[in-house]
Parts: C-alpha cells; structure tokens; sequence
C-alpha cells in the first residue's frame, strides 16, 4: 500500500507541476498584457498622450519585461513557497485578498455537491438492481432518464420559483443579507448550510441520475457473478451478503470516476451559480480574463485544476483501498 | 443404508423471454451418508442447476414443480423438507453452508477478488461453527493445510488473484469444508484444471471425503472420472436421469444406450489410437424436447413407433438400479 500511495503522489506532483506550466501558457496566451491596460486606467481622461516609452516603463515596474520562464519561476514559488499569488492589478491588491472566502464557498458548494450524489446514488442504485425489473425501479430509470435531459440551469429556475413561492426562502446567494459580511460563526454557518443545499442539489442532479444508471448496472452484473452465488451458498445472510460482496464492488466505477464529476461540477457551476446569484470563483474568472487580470485568472484556474487533480489522487487512493487488485498491481 | 438426502420427482421450470422452458424434469435421487453419488451428463443436460435447486440457489424465474421432494437429514436428527423453505429460513441458512458445502467449476470467479482467503474462510467459520477470532482463523490455517496447501499461515491473508488455479480450487476446497458440512456438492470442480492438477484435485477430494466421512455429490462430463471417485451413478439427459446405480455394475453393464454411447466415448489407454467416439449428435435444447424418449433423436437403436410416442418409465433393475428405456422394457417384457 506505501509503495502504492507512493507512486500515485509522485504521478500527482508531477500532474500538478504540468497542469502550473498549462495555467502559465494561458495567462499569457491574450493578446497585450496588463501594461496596456494600466496605462489607459492611469491616464484615460487626463489628456496625457500615452507613449510606447511609458507602457514600457509600467511594464519595467510591474515586471512584465522578463523572460516568461522567469515569471513563471516566481509565480509558481511565490504560490508553493508563500501562498502569494501575485497582484491583482485591476484591485491593486494581493489576489488572495480578491479571492477571499470565494475559495471556501466554492469547496464548499463542491463537497456538498459530492456528498448528495453519492448518497442518493449509490444506496438508490444498488435497491434498483436488488429490485430490478420492479415498479420502483422502472420509476427511478425514468427519473434518472429525466435528470440526465433536463438541464441544470432551468432546474435551479424551477427551483427558484418553488422555493420563493412556497418556502418564502431568500435563495438566491450564499448568504442571508444579515451575514452577508459578519464573522464566521455558529449562526452563519448554519445559514450557509441553508443556503448551500439548493445549487447543490441543482448540481447533483445530473450527476445523480448518470451515477444512478452506473451502479444499478454494475450492481446488476455483480448480482450475478459467482462469487455471489457461491457466499450464498456458504449461508451468508442476504443483506450482509448485498453489503460485502456485490454492493461493494458496484461502488468502483463510482469512485473512479470522482475527478470527472468534480470536472462536471465546475464546468456547471458557472451558469447555475450565475441564475441563482451565487458568487463564487467562475464568475469572477470571466471577469478576469476580460480585464487581462492574470494572476486573478492563474489563480483560480490554478486551483480549480488542482482541486480536480487532488480529487483524482484521491479517487486513486480509494480505489487502491477497495481493491487489492488495484493496490498490488495485478 | 442411512440415507443423507433423497430427491425425488425434481422438476425445475424457468420463465424466459421465449416462454416457459423446463430444462429438469421428473428427477430422483439420493445420497447416502459417507458416500459419493456422480452424476455425469453433458453440458446443458441440467446438472447444475438440480444440484442448486437442493440449495435453494435458483434465480426468481425459476420454480420447483409441487410434486417435487427434497428430504435432508440434518445434523441434529430432524429432516428438513428443503423445497418448503423460505428465503429468510434460518434453517435455511444452517443448510447451505453448515449441512451442504458447494464447490464450483471456477475457483476464481467463486472468490470474492477484494477479501482474502482467509476473510472468506473466517467469514464461513464463524457463521457456522460459532468460533470467532483467533480460533477461526487457527481453523482457516488449519483446513488450507488439510488442503495440501503449503505455508498456510501466509496463505490465509493472499487474495484470490494470488494464487494459481489449482491452488484456488484447493483454497475453494477448504472454504466449504471449514464450515463442516455433511455433505459436499462439487460441480464440475476439476474442469478448468490441467491434466495433472486435475488427478491431484480429484485424489485430494477422494482422501478429505474418506477422513471426514463426509457424503458428496460430484458432477462431471467424463464418465472416467466418476470411475474414480463415484460409489453410485446417474446419468442425465436433457433433464432427466437415463440410467442410474452402482457405478461399477453401470460402467461393467451399461443398459441405455446414451450410457454406453458415452462410455465408448472414454479414450481407453490401452488403445489410444483408437478415435474417441463421441455420442453423435448435439443435445437438443429443453425448449425444443423431442416427444417420447428425450434421447431418441440421437439414439442408435431408437424404434420408430415406440420412442416418439411415450416417455419411458423408470424401471428397477436389482438392488439399487434403474434404468429409463423402452428397449429395456421390451426386453424384458419379452424375457
Ligand atoms: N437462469 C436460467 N434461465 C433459463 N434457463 C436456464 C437458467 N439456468 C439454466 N437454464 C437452462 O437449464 C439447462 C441446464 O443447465 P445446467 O447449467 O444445469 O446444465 P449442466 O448440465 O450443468 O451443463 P454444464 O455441463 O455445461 O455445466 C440449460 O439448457 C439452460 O438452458
Ligand atoms: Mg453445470
């Protein structure tokens, strides 16, 4: 298992380190840089003829001139060394500071997100398959066929309406107004669990019904292995047996596909965030890229990749857990 | 005789997409304790899945027919009527496993890849033989040396996928016989074995069977290998038992003709250039039984106007012996 976890860490430094250089060539990929842009906020309004000579000099003080591999040197050490991800230049401020609780949010949203479809998923797939061929399993194939065709966005409007119209709820945004801008504390994080469940669910939803169809079918397939039938034989009581021996194998796909749905999740995220009035990072990414403000964009690209990437390790170490198979190299 | 398990009148009907079929029909047995009943027939002939009905092993598309009747006398004295118990018996549960082992054709798709032998054996153990701890797994170690396994106290804690597949059928061997049972069930268990494996296995079983006056039920196409290991025999075609009795008196006296079709099929050493004769023709399929004599489509000696028209009875033949053939009768009839 060492040597295991080991490799699987080597394979995810060196992924991560790909992935920086992959972000790096991004920011740099628009067309101008940051000088331009400073130059006409600086003087736009002034009547001060903007010169080559003074980009030039912005460009020196900003330390845009140099080499990009040696901007990229200090982005990268700045980040693994300080966790200083450089200026934002449209705020003239640290980006972590731009970033702020946005971070938090977006993990958070992202775990519960994770939490709900794998909760729903596995238990209800695993009873479809136990139950196969049964009225409640024909009713969850048709309602899982219609959570992979409905689109997520007009989910979290229907939601919307529903919520607003019956519950009365406030669930646009993370936040009640009073919390807005308080302290952390009990009382706010219980009101950001309240508020979190809803574009969670709206995210899961997809992701529920395609899962939904993966375990019940591997669960069905495990039903009927061997293996099974041979522990039945051995007396091993029913729910026991469902539990340990094909349930426990069904979950496998699940699991190694964790990185594609943390990637579903953040190309989604963006427009259900935007109809629910969330703010959250893939919002103030667009915002970015369209100011030219890099280390803003590197950041959040950056971590939203290396988010995806940790949670394939993880899914990695999961899967070598549950399966020696795996684990041992077979 | 003391008798460990009868069956009689097993029929064994599937629903399928293409309607009902009824792959075993009509079938009778019985074991005695201590000893090996084989029953040899070819594939699709329905070995399998009467061997699972007395486990209570059969999928839901699957039904007893009411007349069927499977007694078994337990451990503890009391006969259990198999074909009334319910899923969630107890009893049930006590039979398969504790009073039944059951060893399968793959030993290793019979292990589950992601726990160790030893978790699988323990898991057994424990169920029914009420040891937990380091006593189950000192009986785990134990039985995979009984086996003829070699450093057992490492080999507990391997996974299936490291091991080879003689020793996985030896580790399968172990697994049902940790629980105890009375009675082993052994389908096919030497077929995906190499040659050599294969007469290690069988001689294994024969020697455990003896040590532990254990009773066994072993299934296979090769009437060789009954030969071997067998005090009784029935054959089976397309769902129902041709020919049965003591295994020596049926391969020195073969009374029906697929039993004899089959025997010739044996490659005798003694004339290995001799070709192998195969009973010519393919088993028809249970949907499409012929009328009569389920055999009579690929029997030499079949008569017309006699085998199309009635199924033959099973007629006792001297202590212990039947035999399902209208030549037979006729025979006899004349005689
Ligand atoms: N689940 C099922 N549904 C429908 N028919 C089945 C099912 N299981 C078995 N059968 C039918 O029962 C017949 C007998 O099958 P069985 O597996 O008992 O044969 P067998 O004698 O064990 O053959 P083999 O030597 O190949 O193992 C087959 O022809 C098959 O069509
Ligand atoms: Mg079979």
């Amino acid at each position: 298992m060492a040597r295991f976890v080991l490799e699987r860490l080597l394979g995810m430094v060196l992924t991560l380190f790909l992935v920086s250089i992959m972000v790096y060539f991004i920011m740099e990929l628009p067309p101008g840089d940051y000088a331009d842009r400073f130059a006409f906020r600086k003087y736009s309004g002034t009547g001060v003829t903007v010169t080559e000579a003074m980009i030039e000099e912005i460009r020196r003080d900003l330390g845009l001139d140099r080499p990009a591999y040696l901007r990229y040197f200090d982005w990268i050490s700045g980040i693994v060394l300080r966790g200083d991800f450089g200026m934002a230049y449209s705020f003239l401020t640290p980006v972590t500071n731009v970033l702020g609780d946005k971070v938090w949010l977006t993990l958070g949203l992202l775990f519960a997100t994770l939490l709900i479809t794998y909760a729903v998923s596995i238990p209800i797939g695993i009873y479809a398959a136990v139950r196969r061929g049964s009225a409640a399993d024909y009713g969850l194939t048709v309602f899982s066929y219609l959570g992979l065709a409905l689109p997520n966005f007009l989910l979290a409007l229907i939601m919307l309406y529903c919520a607003n119209r019956w519950f009365g709820a406030s669930v646009g945004g993370l936040f009640s107004p009073q919390f807005e801008n308080a302290p952390w504390s009990l009382a706010k994080v219980w009101d950001l669990v309240k508020h979190l469940w809803l574009p969670a669910f709206v995210l899961a939803w997809s992701a529920v019904a395609y899962q939904l169809q993966t375990v019940r079918a591997t669960m069905s397939d495990e039903l009927n292995k061997l293996s099974v039938v041979a522990a039945r034989a051995r007396g091993v009581p029913e729910t026991r047996l469902l539990v340990k021996y094909p349930a426990r194998l069904a979950i496998n796909p699940v699991v190694s596909t964790i990185g594609f749905d943390v990637n579903r999740i953040f190309s989604e995220l963006p427009i259900v965030a935007a109809v629910l009035g969330l703010t959250e990072l893939g919002d103030l990414l667009l915002k970015a890229y369209l100011d030219l403000d890099m280390n803003v964009a590197g950041a959040i690209l950056l971590m939203l990749t290396t988010i995806i990437v940790v949670m394939n390790f993880v899914s990695d170490l999961l899967l070598g857990w549950l399966d020696p198979r795996i684990r041992m190299g077979a | 005789m003391d008798r460990l398990l009868s069956v009689e009148n097993l029929s064994i009907s599937f629903r399928t997409d293409e309607g009902p079929i009824t792959p075993v029909q009509g079938v009778s047995f019985g074991v005695d304790r201590g000893r090996t009943l084989g029953i040899v027939g070819e594939s699709g002939s329905g070995k399998s899945v009467s061997t699972k009905a007395l486990m209570r092993l059969l999928p839901g598309s699957a039904s007893l027919s009411p007349e069927t009747r499977m007694r078994y006398r337990a451990k503890n004295g009391e006969t259990v009527a198999i074909e009334t118990l319910k899923p969630r018996d107890r009893a049930l549960r006590r039979l398969r496993g504790g009073e039944i082992g059951m060893i399968f054709q793959e030993p290793m798709a019979s292990f589950s890849p992601v726990y160790s032998i030893g978790n699988q054996m323990i898991e057994t153990i424990r169920l029914h033989r009420g040891l937990g701890g380091r006593a189950a797994r000192d009986l785990a170690v134990e039985m995979l040396a009984k086996v003829g396994i070699s450093s057992p106290e490492t080999r507990v804690d391997q996974y299936p996928h490291e091991m080879s597949g003689g020793m996985r059928q030896r580790a399968m061997i172990a697994l049902a016989l940790s629980a105890g049972p009375a009675l082993l069930i052994a389908d096919e268990p030497t077929t995906a074995l190499d040659v050599t494996i294969q007469a290690q296995v069988l001689d294994l079983m024969r020697d455990l069977q003896r040590d532990l006056g254990m009773a066994m039920i072993f299934i296979t196409h090769d009437l060789g290998v009954i030969a071997q290991i067998a005090d009784e025999v029935a054959v089976m075609y397309l769902g129902t038992i041709v020919e049965r009795g003591p295994t020596r008196e049926v391969i020195r006296r073969p009374l029906h003709p697929y039993t004899r079709g089959l025997l010739e099929a044996i490659p005798a050493i003694d004339r290995l250039d001799a070709r192998l004769k195969p009973v010519p023709g393919d088993i028809p399929s249970p949907s499409q039984r012929p009328s009569g004599c389920p055999f009579r489509t690929r029997c030499p000696e079949a008569v017309p106007g006699l085998c199309d028209r009635a199924a033959p009875r099973e007629t006792a033949v001297g202590e212990g012996r039947a035999v399902r053939c209208h030549l037979h009768d006729a025979a006899r009839a004349a005689a």
